[in-house]
């Protein structure tokens, strides 16, 4: 893992594209040279969209791939936050804290990894793909979407992947099925060193399990409302053995199984 | 440069100007000198800090609302011995005073973290939170009633001289009669507004948004109504008053300083830009340099005083 942490910053961004990519996502391409120049792979930044709007809070994106000190954020459209950034055009300026939060660890001595993405969950794991192809790590991606039309990053992952596989709900690519049953087959037949994870929660929850089970080390990338992004303000509270621990700083990225899965079982209120 | 005298006084405190921040928006402000000196603020205010560890509330604990938001954290804090030993630790290697934010679930809880607290030097003022609206024992309860107030006041000024401010709760009829009632107990200054008692339903699940169903409003949404109470808790007590409520520019500032507030604090906008703090202390700085005022105080209250 890379030792040198750098602090984060405000830095101001400009638009350099916004488009769609997949359905119901898009990617922008934020020109952010000392963002782009600090990031590990795992961290986010922590956007203002809009200074002009009755929304105030930042809104916290992974950062998909940092290059030529430009950033790429994949996002979905969700809320106000994400409508706003869709209006965004070239050259509007917007500023991100960043880079924050704790990223992927890669283990010295790995070989092989799988990297399970639901979703949007595929925007932090770019970066993620990029450095374990640096290190000379055998890359699994096991991949899951509602249809083809959502799946995301495909060149991408194809290119620095070893095996690329996909699963959709509706079967229009690949399995037709979860996500899960394919990183179930994959754990058991790859027996890989190192498993990474993000997606919808439930499918964090099951990987995890599957991992426990066979014994295989596995970071989960958390997703949590967030304030301000940088420890203080303790909005984005993840339950873990070892007590509340900030996604923000903390995570996003957690050893899963430190994270305590079972949230039915909330702490009593105020207490 | 400018010859602007911004110092203001608080009880035994002198601050180098009057911008603080507001509690549960700063941490302690570890995460925050990241981005700029801590010695150029007037005070830090930290967090609640309780007698024995408390969790908080169930997630999610904020959801955003217009110009604002509402939270419900619900004092999540590691206990006065864990916070001594970390946080105010480290606070106390930095050139800045440092207000500690007191809270329990019952009196006698807020006097054994005031005790503890008197004790440590690096502690420059208490601030007795009777407001917060997350908690279901303690809290906003004492700070809607005259005498649960004073009970407080009562019990925490006979453990300690340090200066004493009270943060007031702005859900009440009345928030001058409670000023008043902790003014008689010996309180040195008050603190508002905490935020405001507020709600927001999800109409997909028709449930509140918030596990507990309500949450404190803060951000610009509640300006207006915290520069009105100031404004009336001002005229209504000798002791100083220091305002919030969505300030996010010398601007804001400005006004509760007109409105009678002789010290300013800033909270959810330290989530916007970490750095509003700085920004505020420097523009209110020019604020004043630009009308030739020559001391920051000549703003408390001038919007009434010069009727």
């Amino acid at each position: 893992m890379c030792t040198e942490v750098h602090a984060p910053a405000i830095e101001p961004v400009v638009v350099v594209s916004n488009e769609r990519v997949a359905e119901g996502v898009s990617r922008i391409v934020l020109d952010a040279p000392r963002t782009a120049g600090a990031v590990e792979p795992g961290q986010f930044v922590h956007l203002r969209v809009s200074r002009h709007a009755d929304f105030i809070l930042r809104r916290p994106f992974s950062v998909h791939r940092a290059r030529d000190g430009r950033i790429e954020i994949l996002y979905q459209v969700v809320g106000l936050g994400t409508r706003a950034l869709e209006d965004a055009v070239p050259d509007d300026v917007m500023d991100v804290i960043g880079p924050l939060g704790h990223g992927w660890h890669v283990p010295e001595g790995a070989h092989r990894a799988l990297v399970v993405a639901g979703g949007l969950g595929a925007a932090p794991m770019g970066m993620l793909v990029e450095r374990l192809a640096e290190r000379g790590i055998d890359v699994t991606l096991a991949q899951g979407a509602p249809s083809a039309g959502r799946l995301l990053a495909r060149e991408l992952f194809d290119s620095l992947c070893s095996r690329a596989i996909v699963a959709t709900d509706d079967g229009s690519a690949g399995l037709c099925g979860f996500v899960t049953v394919l990183s179930a087959e994959q754990l058991e037949r790859d027996r890989p060193d190192m498993v990474y994870v993000c997606g919808p929660e439930p499918m964090q929850r099951i990987v995890a399990g599957q991992c426990a089970s066979a014994g295989v080390p596995c970071q989960v990338s958390l997703e949590r409302l967030m304030g301000c992004g940088i420890g203080a303000c303790l909005s984005c509270v993840v339950i873990t053995h070892d007590g509340l621990k900030r996604a923000c700083v903390d995570g996003p990225v957690f050893d899963a199984a430190d994270v305590v899965w079972d949230t039915g079982a909330d702490p009593e209120g105020g207490r | 440069m400018s010859s602007v005298d911004m110092r203001v006084r608080i009880g035994e405190l002198e601050l180098r100007n009057p911008v603080m921040t507001a509690s549960g928006t700063f941490g302690s402000g570890r995460e925050y000198a990241d981005f700029f000196d801590l010695g150029r603020l007037g005070a830090v205010v930290t967090k609640g800090v309780s007698l024995e560890p408390w969790t908080g509330n169930p997630s999610p604990r904020i959801v955003e609302t217009p110009s604002g938001m509402l939270n419900s954290i619900g004092l999540q804090n590691p206990g006065v011995e864990a916070f001594c030993a970390g946080d105010l630790a480290w606070l106390a290697q930095q050139d800045v005073p440092v207000i500690v934010n007191v809270v329990g679930h019952r009196a006698d809880e807020y006097a054994a973290v005031a005790e503890r607290l008197d004790g440590e030097s690096a502690v420059d003022a208490l601030e007795v939170n009777i407001s917060c609206p997350n908690v279901d024992a303690g809290g906003m309860a004492f700070g809607t009633t005259c005498p649960a107030a004073a009970e407080v006041v009562r019990s925490v000024r006979a453990v300690t001289d340090k200066t004493l401010i009270v943060k007031l709760s702005p859900n009440v009829t009345d928030v001058t009669e409670i000023a008043r009632a902790v003014e008689a107990e010996g309180a040195d200054a008050v603190s508002l507004i905490n935020t405001l008692l507020g709600m927001v339903i999800d109409t997909r699940t028709f449930r509140p948004v918030l596990p507990r169903g309500v949450g404190g409003l803060s951000g610009p949404a509640v300006r207006p109504v915290a520069v009105r109470m100031v404004w009336q808790v001002a005229q209504a007590i000798d002791v100083p008053v220091i305002g919030m409520g969505g300030i996010t520019c010398p601007n804001d500032a400005a006004e509760f300083m007109l409105a009678g507030a002789s010290a300013v604090a800033v909270g959810t906008a330290n989530f916007i830009d970490p750095t509003t703090t700085v920004g505020v202390a420097d523009g209110l700085e020019r604020f004043c340099a630009t009308r030739g005022i020559e001391r920051v105080t000549d703003l408390v209250g001038a919007a009434w005083k010069n009727q």
